[in-house]
């Protein structure tokens, strides 16, 4: 008879290890590709993964005052995208007031523009959490070379054992995160304790093709071109395999859809990009 | 007087020995957390309230008697992170 909690087999990509193991996999290769993650990213996906991210952000529709958390956000794609989106909001807010106001004297004008100055995310957040200090780290650094700092803070946490309070946040992302989390099921449990009611959670991640001759492609070039680039780009073959194996791991766009509901999650639908390759996954706490 | 310091030898295989004073870290030595992720954190094995320890650059959880590390500025929320505290009188 099998052991009772003795170590549980789980996948790393195609190759089967225990759940324990996986966890130090995941991170291994996470802390190795830290530094090339976002060259790889533009390498592999020939920038289509900007795109991607850019619809996350459409259709969140943040407005101002929203505190977003970003898990397994590493290297701030979505923390940098969500601070845009919301300043840009707040800056059409405040020049549609002024416009309404004819008779403003010199010195109200001014002093809109200070308000602006001052908060120009209007007490938007977002936290950024990730497992991997490397990667944030990195993600530190970026903000730091783009001039982020207002309402962006990062925090070393597990995503299936989240250091936040119950009800704490508006919105939670995973973006390419959650198919490297062992225990899906309590990353999304956790995603579930964490929200307001009413809060939202949106997953961008790999999925399924739904076009034959595009599967085929696809699957020529993920097993053939991505892991070479990664020998090329970040000196390891490795890690690109694992990342590949790992699409092919997680469960399609229906199936994680049911395990979103499991988790307590209602409305819940997805968007498929790119014939698939992604899929947006959204529900509500409600 | 120095004690602890952010991850020492107690902390755990996660955790760094020393604030790093490369290039990396803006501020040289430790850096104090931003302070609006503060009120947001927990303890992850709890979910009970932290106190933040600014001389020492950790959250601790009294009740479980364990501290998480700040690390560069960054809160170091993983159990393997944390290390325990010796119990007060």
């Amino acid at each position: 008879a099998r052991g009772l909690a003795a170590n549980k087999e789980t996948h790393f990509g195609f190759q089967t290890v225990s759940e324990e193991e996986k966890g130090e996999k995941v991170y291994q290769v996470f802390e190795n590709v830290a530094k090339k993650y976002d060259i790889m990213n533009d390498s592999m996906s020939l920038g289509i993964h900007r795109v991607w991210k850019d619809v996350l952000l459409y259709k969140m529709n943040p407005s101002p005052g929203i505190l977003l958390l970003d898990v397994a956000g590493g290297t701030g794609d979505i923390a940098f995208r969500f601070i845009d989106y919301v300043r840009s909001v707040r800056e059409r807010q405040l020049r549609r007031k002024l416009k309404h106001h004819q008779n403003l004297s010199w010195q109200e004008i001014a002093d809109s523009y200070q308000a602006e100055a001052v908060k120009p995310l209007g007490d938007s957040q977002v936290v950024v959490c990730d497992i991997n200090k490397e990667m944030l780290k990195v993600g530190r650094q970026k903000a730091q070379h783009l001039g982020y700092s207002e309402g962006l803070s990062w925090v070393v946490g597990n995503a299936e054992e989240l250091p936040f309070g119950d009800e704490k946040f508006d919105v939670y992302t995973i973006a390419f995160g959650i198919r490297n989390v062992t225990h899906i099921d309590l990353a999304l449990q956790e995603a579930y304790r964490v929200l307001k009611p009413g809060g939202r959670f949106l997953c961008l991640e790999f999925s399924q093709v739904n076009n034959p001759l595009l599967a085929r492609l696809y699957d020529l070039y993920s097993f053939q071109i991505i892991p070479v680039l990664g020998e090329i780009i970040a000196g390891d073959w490795k890690s690109y395999q694992y990342l590949v194996e790992s699409i092919r791991r997680f469960p399609p766009q229906e199936e994680f859809k049911a395990m979103i509901e499991d988790a307590g999650f209602l409305k819940v639908d997805y968007l498929n990009l790119t014939s698939g390759i992604v899929a947006i996954h959204s529900g509500f706490k409600l | 007087a120095a004690s602890g310091g952010a991850g020492g030898p107690e902390a755990g295989p996660g955790a760094e020995p020393v604030p790093e004073r490369g290039p990396e870290s803006a501020a040289g030595a430790a850096q104090p957390p931003e302070p609006s992720v503060l009120p947001l954190l927990v303890c992850p094995l709890s979910k009970r309230p932290l106190r933040y320890e600014a001389a020492t650059q950790e959250l601790v959880n009294e009740e479980l008697g364990i501290a998480y590390p700040v690390v560069d500025g960054i809160p170091t929320m993983l159990p393997e992170a944390a290390r325990k505290i010796p119990a007060r009188p």
